[in-house]
């Protein structure tokens, strides 16, 4: 993991105490709410229907066992005994007080953590795969690069006050778990054939009521240029992104109005001037952060392992969690493991202070202190031996951490909708909670196989439901609260936008409807057939008529 | 109104140029960019020095024919969100040469005096009272992240971290100060 210099502590340190004399200042009428929100918000500082709520980072959602239990110490003496994960891999509480706050930021300063630009509009967090440096499928680990950009992006000058948020994702594995095409920024870690590591750069995706799949606008761009290419890329954007309307202000919109050709160009010519200043880092800086993610020192050990074979064949819960929650390491004899924070009828993403000490524990334990959050809003130990899982799962399970169902139905990714946000139109929460009670059946779940359900309580779309194999879109009907029903999105390296099956329907009904939808699924599937490709072979109007009838 | 000195220049005195009065022979003034683009070849062969006056939606290369000519520049910022005045700055500096004096004026907060001093500004016209906020945010940080491309001489501290001479970390202080320096 990345270590703070000093540097970077007097520079975390000095944020601390500016925000510090903002609230002071605040509270004393010198700054009016005009004049201090956007300065709350680039800490993080959101004020919500009935409180406020500080996001705070977690840097390519790494986090070590230590700032793990920083964070549940923060929800119990500052909030009220919980925290939540979100899709930026992020973390939320939603209790705090105003004048704690800059305390709370001292609390995670200590820990080499921060709130730093986690809202605003300017550069936020930057995420990627949370399996990095353990999937065994990773072609190059993206952290370092994440790094360089965490860096890079932090108080820059220029690009503070853009036209509206911005989002930057990187991977480096086949498997694109990032959703790279769906931000502003998509990054892709790539080797030449002459051994050079760069990028593929993707620019212009994004969620939102315009929903954009983000495209290519250079193959490759050597590491040596990212700083330089990425502020082309943010000055073209800065200078002539709208700010006529927030809700085109956004880099999708500006590369869909002059074409991602022409902004590709643009950004090559700007490029061009700017790329011999040294704007970019020194390669021993590049080596200097890349030393702190080297591989971890994990023995080879033997795949198969008896004694958890035979755990599994007399414990089926335990049998499915192996299946479901964990995955292939790059090391044999070991696999990363997936916490779900889905419990069947819980919140999704939330956990309590007791939990994330829990879990700080395991990771000291079994995962080299090490702990992951991923953008599907659950907890991850990179580094886990094989022999170790029957007592790290039940250890989990004892905890109500031992849910089985990552990557299945009930994985559901949620916005906090219409319990916590201003902005949102119905709930999310609730609705997460009751599909996970109809669908309480892990052997049922496993038989459906992978579908990933995203809900978003509002056209802004935090839930991700645009990239849902099924979305849910909460819409006001007429002061009622009413969900639309979206099939065929994806998040992954074959992104695409969910369509709208029909007109939408109530709480209940909604649930309804999607019993429906699974049921012409497991009907039609073909064998070994997932959900995603049979809605994509079979077309809209197969479910459709089994949602809505014959018309 | 204050003036807020973030580089140590020297600042300029001008007159704001009123419509429809011509300036005296020899006065400093400052002409709104519409003004100037129409009649430019008059004011540059009267007056004495000559400033613009720019709103941040001007495209920095309607700004090119006069970039050799006008002495100092005032980005007139409608809203302290419109970060479009920090590129323009930049874009002044880094793509003209400019080496006049770069003022903000309207409405900035003393929360952005590090940023603007970084972009390439030398000036904030502000309230006298908060003109103790501003300069107190002028020395914030004590080191940046980026190098700049404007000829500050603002080092990253991924560059100050690899130079020979620098190997220990007491000088992150003297890199913004010689940020500032270098700016004036």
């Amino acid at each position: 993991m990345y270590a703070y210099d000093t540097y970077d502590h007097a520079i975390v340190n000095a944020r601390v105490e500016e925000f510090r004399d903002q609230v002071e200042r605040r509270m004393k009428g010198e700054l009016t709410e005009e004049e201090f929100r956007p300065l709350r918000l680039m800490n993080g500082l959101y004020l919500q229907l009935h409180a406020y709520m500080l996001r705070v980072a977690i840097p390519y959602g790494t986090l070590s066992s230590n700032q793990m239990r920083r964070l549940a110490h923060i929800a119990r003496r500052y909030d009220k005994g919980y925290a939540h994960f979100t899709t930026r891999q992020n973390v939320q509480y939603n209790w705090p007080k105003l004048s704690e706050t800059p305390d709370i930021l001292q609390e995670l300063a200590d820990v080499e953590m921060h709130a730093i630009q986690t809202s605003g509009n300017c550069i936020r967090n930057t995420t990627t795969d949370q399996f990095a440096g353990a999937a065994a499928d990773e072609v190059l680990d993206p952290r370092p690069y994440a790094e360089l950009i965490r860096q890079w992006s932090t108080f820059h000058p220029e690009f503070s006050f853009l036209p509206r948020k911005f989002k930057i994702a990187i991977t480096g594995a086949d498997e694109d778990r990032a959703a790279v095409k769906w931000h502003d920024i998509g990054l892709v870690v790539k080797q030449s054939d002459t051994g050079e590591i760069g990028f593929e750069v993707l620019a212009g995706g994004g969620m939102g009521r315009t929903p954009v799949i983000g495209k290519v606008i250079r193959d490759f761009l050597p590491v040596s240029d990212l700083l330089s290419y990425l502020e082309a890329m943010l000055r073209v954007y800065n200078e002539q992104g709208r700010r006529d309307n927030k809700y085109k202000a956004r880099i999708k919109i500006l590369v869909d109005a002059m074409g991602a050709d022409e902004y590709a160009r643009q950004v090559e010519a700007e490029w061009a001037k700017i790329k011999d200043q040294p704007l970019d880092v020194p390669e021993e800086e590049v080596a200097r952060i890349k030393a702190f993610f080297t591989p971890p020192p994990l023995p080879v050990l033997d795949n198969d392992v008896p004694t958890v074979n035979a755990f599994a064949d007399k414990n089926f819960l335990f049998k499915a969690w192996v299946s479901n929650n964990t995955g292939a390491h790059k090391v044999p004899g070991h696999v990363h493991v997936t916490i779900s924070l889905k419990p069947h009828g819980g919140i999704p993403g939330d956990a309590t202070d007791a939990q994330m000490d829990l879990v700080a524990d395991l990771a000291d334990k079994y995962s080299l202190s090490e702990v992951r959050v991923s953008h599907e809003q659950n907890l991850i130990l990179p580094h886990v031996a094989k022999k170790d899982l029957p007592a790290l799962w039940e250890a989990l399970d004892a905890a109500g951490l031992g849910s089985a169902n990552a990557g299945l139905l009930t994985d559901i990714i949620a916005c906090p909708g219409l319990d916590y946000c201003s902005l949102a139109n119905a709930r999310s929460i609730p609705l997460a909670q009751k599909l996970t009670e109809r669908f309480d059946d892990v052997k049922r779940l496993m038989d459906i196989g992978p579908l990933k359900i995203k809900i978003s309580g509002c056209i802004n779309s935090c839930g991700h439901h645009h990239a849902g194999h099924i979305g849910i879109l909460g819409v006001d009907r007429k002061g009622e609260e009413n969900y639309q029903l979206l099939l065929g999105g994806s998040g992954a390296e074959d992104a695409s936008k969910a369509a709208i099956l029909g007109p939408g329907f109530d709480e209940g009904g909604i649930i309804d409807a999607i019993e429906k939808v699974v049921a012409v699924y497991l009907g039609e599937r073909e064998d070994g057939e997932e959900f995603l490709p049979a809605y994509r072979r079979l077309g809209a109007d197969v479910f459709k008529e089994a949602v809505y009838g014959a018309r | 109104m204050a003036l807020v000195n973030l580089t140590g220049i020297q600042p300029t005195q001008y007159t704001e140029l009123a419509s429809d009065t011509s300036p005296a022979e020899g006065e400093v003034v400052l002409v709104p960019f519409d003004r100037l683009a129409e009649e430019s070849e008059a004011f540059f062969q009267t007056v004495g020095r000559v400033g613009v006056l720019v709103g941040t939606e001007t495209t920095f290369s309607a700004l090119e024919p006069f970039a050799n000519k006008i002495s100092f520049v005032a980005i007139d910022f409608p809203a302290f969100g419109d970060g479009r005045g920090f590129s323009l700055a930049v874009r002044l500096r880094k793509d003209y040469g400019f080496k006049g004096e770069i003022r903000a004026v309207g409405n900035i907060i003393p929360d952005q005096a590090q940023f603007l001093m970084r972009a390439g500004f030398d000036s904030v016209e502000a309230t006298e009272e908060r003109k103790t906020a501003f300069e107190t945010a002028l020395k914030r940080f004590p080191s940046y992240y980026q190098t700049d491309a404007i000829g500050l001489g603002q080092r990253s501290v991924a560059h100050v971290r690899h130079s020979a001479k620098n190997d220990d970390n007491t000088d992150a202080a003297d890199t913004a100060k010689e940020g500032q320096r270098k700016a004036s």
